[in-house]
């Protein structure tokens, strides 16, 4: 195999390009700062890239099977108020933990009833529950004092740590390792593909989408949920805006990571990536000293610059061996999937 | 149906924006109406009709732009950055000195400007409408709250501008910032109905392959979908300047999801080829007179976002059932747009 082959069909690969651009970045800061690469940074770097990473995760479930969720943002915020008003009544931990993620099951729920039963469409529906979820935080916060729970178990939930780990990075770790192999290795993960390709076809094979939808959108309330968990943890303290806008981040690092907006491609750990891009950027800039206002611009033209390079590369590739058709992997990963629910 | 009823053209026209306008809509509106009327017999004044349309008018402007991109297929985040943006364009060029028409002709331009930007990224680079939107959402509100410095642009009123923002009334209850959206609605829906490019939004947006085919110059389309859209977003921004007195780093954010809701509960669909410029109106008025009707029957302030959630879902649930409904007796249920595009 030549070089050029090589290069060809590496750069094929999709993430691909993110993923190096991901690394440039680290390089950059690594640098261009002596404190990017110092244990405390990165400890801090991981702790708080955790929720955006959760929400990602459950988003890309939402996006591959052709949906969207933007009611994650609120979902995150109120979970966050919920588990701290628990906690903060004295509570047992797990309790806490368990309204918390029940929260977003909820709302995952009625997202999920409207949209796969219903035949609303998901924009809207989310749209919707973002608004009240939103502002049922807010009416939280205006009837009960969230500040501070004096519990160690519960800042545990953010403090702790096992071999040097922090205990919330271990954890979003789990999560994100299930829902990846329940993605690429379990029949339902399969008929997510499916449908996300071609929602009749599925449908013809024997899929229910409408079981299925409602799963997808009750697992990313539910993911959703629990990120809210570890971010009253985090913060022990909620404010009435809490979570605001991490929906736009969340399908950003999943767009980046190469999960295709139109559905039935891509990856958990790609949208973990493009989670870590966006994480990554913030943090670097700031240890950098960079003016916070610079923040909105530099990472809407690095979501640009990452997308834009991540099609160059694709092109590159396609260039390079004219030949063979356009190596489209994830149409070829996904016509298996139709033949395994069709038998 | 528009269909059933074929007596006379402007009953079956009328009949026929109605099927479109979603009768989840309307249901709401009246819902709205008569909450509303019980709490508070003012609400059906026509002060506070002028009240609710002088609220309305900036939404307004941004869901008309929003409806168009929407019917080419893509979706347009950016119209409220881009709309805090090019009223800080205004308020910094009027403030150096500048005329104020040439103030908000340059802050028009700029907003058809960026709309270009959208398009040639979503385009020639090939980005997602929705990434590259999202991208110019954050560029712009960076740029404004970079430009200001954290604190609000102030002092560039003078008093042909407090006409022109509708803070005074030369002309009764008319202000100038309700006839511009009267002008950009008639425009909007002139054009969508009327113009060559109005029938290729519908067709690029329905199916962009058979559009090509049919020699329609897709990305053209597409881009000018965008400009449009942006240029009206900098024609808001122009009154909104005008209005508010003051130019906050902030201006403008949230109104873009106002924007698409408000296009969406009119009739425009996100999967592109449906929508008009009278749903777009119809979408605005249920979201200005739900918080009106909240402010005037003393909802507190931090309800409302709930509510109006709680609005946005019921008009699109029984628009839904209703469809479902129509669909029983004809298997076209979204026949309006079909007969918009030929």
């Amino acid at each position: 195999m030549s070089i050029r082959d090589r290069l060809a069909r590496t750069a094929a690969v999709e993430g691909a390009a993110v993923t190096v651009a991901f690394i440039v970045m680290v390089v950059v800061f690594a640098v261009s700062s002596p404190f990017f690469l110092t244990g405390q940074n990165l400890h801090n770097l991981f702790v708080e890239s955790v929720f955006t990473v959760l929400l990602a995760a459950g988003m890309t479930y939402v996006i591959i099977v052709g949906g969207i969720d933007l009611s994650v943002g609120s979902v995150l915020g109120l979970s966050a108020g919920m588990t701290l008003m628990t906690a903060s009544k004295g509570a047992p931990l797990l309790v806490a933990i368990l309204v918390g993620v029940a929260t977003g099951l909820v709302v995952g729920l009625v997202n999920g009833l409207l949209i796969a039963h219903l035949g609303v469409n998901a924009f809207i529906v989310t749209l919707a529950t973002l608004s009240i979820g939103g502002g049922a935080l807010n009416v939280l916060t205006t009837r009960v004092e969230l500040t501070g729970v004096d519990s160690t178990a519960f800042t545990n939930l953010s403090q702790g740590s096992v071999l040097g780990i922090p205990a919330p990075v271990l954890m979003t770790l789990a999560v994100v390792l299930l829902l990846e192999f329940v993605l690429i290795a379990t029949p339902f993960g399969r008929r997510i593909f499916a449908a996300g390709i071609n929602d009749s076809a599925a449908h013809l094979a024997g899929v229910n989408l409408r079981r299925l939808r409602l799963q997808v959108y009750v697992l990313s309330g539910v993911v959703a949920g629990f990120a809210g968990v570890l971010l009253a943890a985090h913060l022990n303290s909620v404010q009435p805006d809490l979570g605001t806008g991490f929906e736009l981040t969340a399908i950003a690092a999943a767009v980046i990571g190469g999960v295709s907006l139109s559905g039935g491609q891509g990856s958990v750990w790609r949208a973990v990536v493009g989670a870590f891009f966006l994480t990554t950027l913030s943090q670097g800039l700031q240890l950098l000293g960079v003016d916070p206002t610079w923040f909105t611009i530099v990472t809407g033209v690095s979501i640009v610059a990452a997308i834009a390079f991540s099609r160059g590369t694709q092109w590159f590739a396609s260039s390079l061996r004219p030949a063979a058709p356009r190596p489209s992997a994830p149409a070829a990963e996904a016509a298996e999937p139709t033949h395994a629910v069709n038998r | 149906m528009s269909g059933t009823n074929r007596s006379t053209p402007v009953a079956s026209q009328l009949s026929g924006v109605l099927s479109s306008t979603s009768s989840g809509a309307i249901a709401i509106l009246i819902l709205v109406c008569v909450l509303a009327t019980s709490q508070s017999s003012s609400f059906l004044s026509l002060d506070n009709g002028f009240n609710i349309a002088s609220q309305m008018v900036f939404v307004l402007l941004l869901a008309l732009g929003t409806t168009i991109v929407l019917i080419t297929g893509g979706i347009d985040l950016s119209v409220g950055s881009v709309m805090g943006l090019t009223a800080g364009v205004v308020a910094y060029l009027v403030s150096q000195g500048l005329p104020l028409g040439v103030a908000m002709l340059a802050a028009v331009a700029v907003g058809a400007l960026l709309g270009l930007v959208n398009g040639l990224i979503i385009t020639k680079l090939g980005l997602p409408d929705f990434i590259a939107t999202l991208a110019m959402l954050g560029v712009a509100r960076g740029l404004l709250f970079l430009w200001t410095e954290g604190t609000p642009f102030i002092g560039y009123m003078s008093k042909p501008y407090y006409v022109i923002g509708g803070l005074e009334r030369p002309f009764g209850y008319l202000t100038i910032p309700i006839m511009v959206a009267m002008v950009a609605t008639f425009a909007v829906f002139a054009v969508l109905k009327y113009t060559a490019f109005g029938r290729h939004c519908y067709g690029v947006g329905s199916s962009s392959d058979a559009a090509r085919r049919s020699g329609v110059r897709v990305p053209r389309i597409r881009v000018l979908a965008y400009v449009v859209s942006g240029l009206l977003a900098g024609v808001a921004g122009v009154l909104l300047a005008g209005q508010t007195t003051a130019v906050a780093p902030d201006l403008g954010s949230g109104y873009e999801l106002q924007a698409i809701a408000a296009a969406i509960i009119g009739g425009a669909a996100l999967s592109g080829g449906r929508g008009h410029a009278l749903g777009a109106v119809m979408g605005t008025l249920i979201l200005a007179a739900t918080a009106n009707a909240m402010n005037i029957s003393g909802v507190s302030a931090v309800w409302q976002p709930v509510v109006v959630g709680f609005v946005l879902l019921l008009s699109v649930i029984l628009d839904r059932l209703t469809e479902k409904q129509r669909g029983r007796s004809a298997h076209l249920p979204s026949a309006p747009a079909v007969a918009t595009a030929h």
